[in-house]
């Protein structure tokens, strides 16, 4: 995947979530940051490979500053929760995880993404038992796969093809939850399911 | 009249259980927007001359009623079902549409079949498959679970296609193509690209299509192999990556080892004056570069 491109994703990523997140009325504002970064109507309409800079920008927006301690304090509420099985929901369990040896999963991030696995979730208890298992099934799959990226990370913590990867593969992990999500509610608007 | 009341039952089970068939058809404009909502069974929509939409097929005996309406230049096609009922609504509709029509279809497990359709489609289903013909404009296609298969015919166009685990296969499409998905195999071939990007966790990808001059090629995955065939030249600068995985490069230059303590290798060239750009990166996949 291309840099531009990827900036391109992640505007979409964040614009969708965002809408999300707005359908949800959440209790607070959960991350202005981001929302600094959305398209707003009047601006000009963006290319699907476009520039580098507002990759960076989303990137960072993603990634954030977060100290540990920040970090530690939002993950600490965020125990694993139950898988589906014989639930009426699909659940997410909670992102762990550094990039590389310098930055930690910003708190926006964590916020948008809880706020994204809610509405997801609710999406989900109106599929199927088999539906649901399969979607589970491949946020396993990404999970797997971030944990491997993190052992890997933890051996060589500056290898920047791996900060890459797991920073794309938490990305995945929100467009798989974007993707679920924009298919199932327009099916559910049906309003008869 | 207690048997009274058993025969009315009977009818009335007798009645619930048939399917009811359908054959309805309006005036539409030639290209205008058609949009269909079914939950389950399956949905086959075929592009022909006539400015009218027209509908055959089967209604479950779960269906409360099939909405069939005309806004403007939109007509929209929905399968409504009794509130909360999930028996019974399998139903089966083919649909032929003016075919420069451009093509809403959604569905939650009824497969999507759509053919000599000129204008731009987007398909989503939960869970059914989804199988399409392209001609020039736009598609925008995503499932869940089920697979996607596209047909185009090397006219140029944009078409972003996205599963979860469903398999994507497309032939002879052109362009800029996007195709992701987590667990399910991305399959290009056959066409002409100017830009591409194929992204997995662990489904494989093959790309064996033509990278036109000044084209872009971006393909990442974790754990899937990648598979890359280029038809006729190549003009790129090539940089590849992949920490674990093995490199085959028929075009000569050797990966090379970056790190001192790990695995990791690196392949970087130009073929060609380079006008074009090749990236690949992966975690444990196996990469095949040839030509």
């Amino acid at each position: 995947m291309n840099e531009t491109d990827n900036n391109n994703f992640d505007d979409e990523l964040m614009a969708a979530a965002a809408e999300l997140a707005t359908e949800v009325t959440p209790d607070r504002d959960l991350w202005p940051g981001i929302e600094q970064a959305l398209p707003h109507p009047g601006r000009p309409a963006r290319t699907v490979w476009n520039s580098t800079w507002a990759q960076a920008a989303a990137v960072l927006l993603l990634v954030g500053g977060s100290s540990g301690v920040t970090y530690l304090a939002i993950t600490e509420d965020l125990s694993p929760l139950p898988p589906i099985a014989g639930g009426p929901t699909l659940v997410f369990e909670p992102v762990s995880g550094s990039f590389g040896s310098m930055y930690n999963l910003g708190p926006d991030y964590q916020d948008a993404r809880r706020s994204l696995a809610a509405t997801v979730d609710e999406e989900l208890g109106r599929l199927t038992a088999e539906e649901r298992n399969e979607v589970q099934k491949n946020i396993d799959v990404i999970r797997a796969a971030i944990e491997e990226i993190n052992k890997a990370l933890a051996a060589e913590p500056d290898n920047a093809l791996l900060q890459k990867l797991l920073l794309s593969t938490y990305r995945d992990e929100l467009g798989l939850m974007m993707r679920v999500d924009k298919i199932t509610s327009a099916a559910m608007r049906r309003g008869d399911i | 009249m207690k048997t009274f009341a058993l025969a009315l039952l009977g009818i009335f089970t007798a009645t619930t259980v048939v399917a009811t068939e359908i054959n309805e058809s309006m005036d539409a404009a030639a290209d205008g927007t058609v949009s269909i909502s079914n939950i389950s069974g399956s949905v086959e929509v075929q592009g022909w001359s006539r400015n009218q939409v027209e509908i055959t097929g089967n209604l479950g005996s779960g269906v409360e009623q099939l909405i069939f309406e005309r806004d403007g230049d939109e007509i929209e096609i929905k399968v409504k079902t009794r509130r909360g009922n999930s028996r019974d609504t399998k139903s089966d509709l083919v649909v032929k549409v003016p075919l420069a029509s451009s093509l809403e279809v959604n569905t939650v497990s009824a497969d999507i079949d759509v053919a000599e359709l000129t204008g731009e489609q987007s398909l989503e289903s939960v869970s059914g498959d989804i199988a399409t013909q392209a001609f020039g404009s736009d598609i925008d296609i995503n499932s869940v679970s089920g697979d996607l298969e596209v047909e185009g015919d090397d006219q140029a166009m944009r078409s972003m296609l996205s599963s979860v685990s469903g398999d994507i296969d497309t032939e002879n499409l052109a362009g800029e193509i996007r195709v992701e998905s987590v667990s399910g195999d991305l399959v290009v071939v056959n066409g002409v690209f100017d830009r591409v990007s194929m992204d997995t966790v662990n489904g494989d990808i093959v790309f064996h299509a033509q990278l036109l001059n000044d084209g872009r090629l971006d393909v990442e995955t974790v754990n899937g192999s990648v598979d890359i065939e280029f038809a006729g030249e190549v003009s790129a600068r090539f940089d590849i990556e992949t920490f674990n995985g093995d490199i085959r490069n028929c075009f000569g230059p050797k990966a090379v080892r970056v790190s001192e303590y790990g695995p990791g290798y690196e392949l970087k060239f130009t073929e060609g004056s380079g006008s074009g750009r090749v990236t690949i990166e992966t975690l444990n996949g196996d990469l095949r570069l040839c030509k």
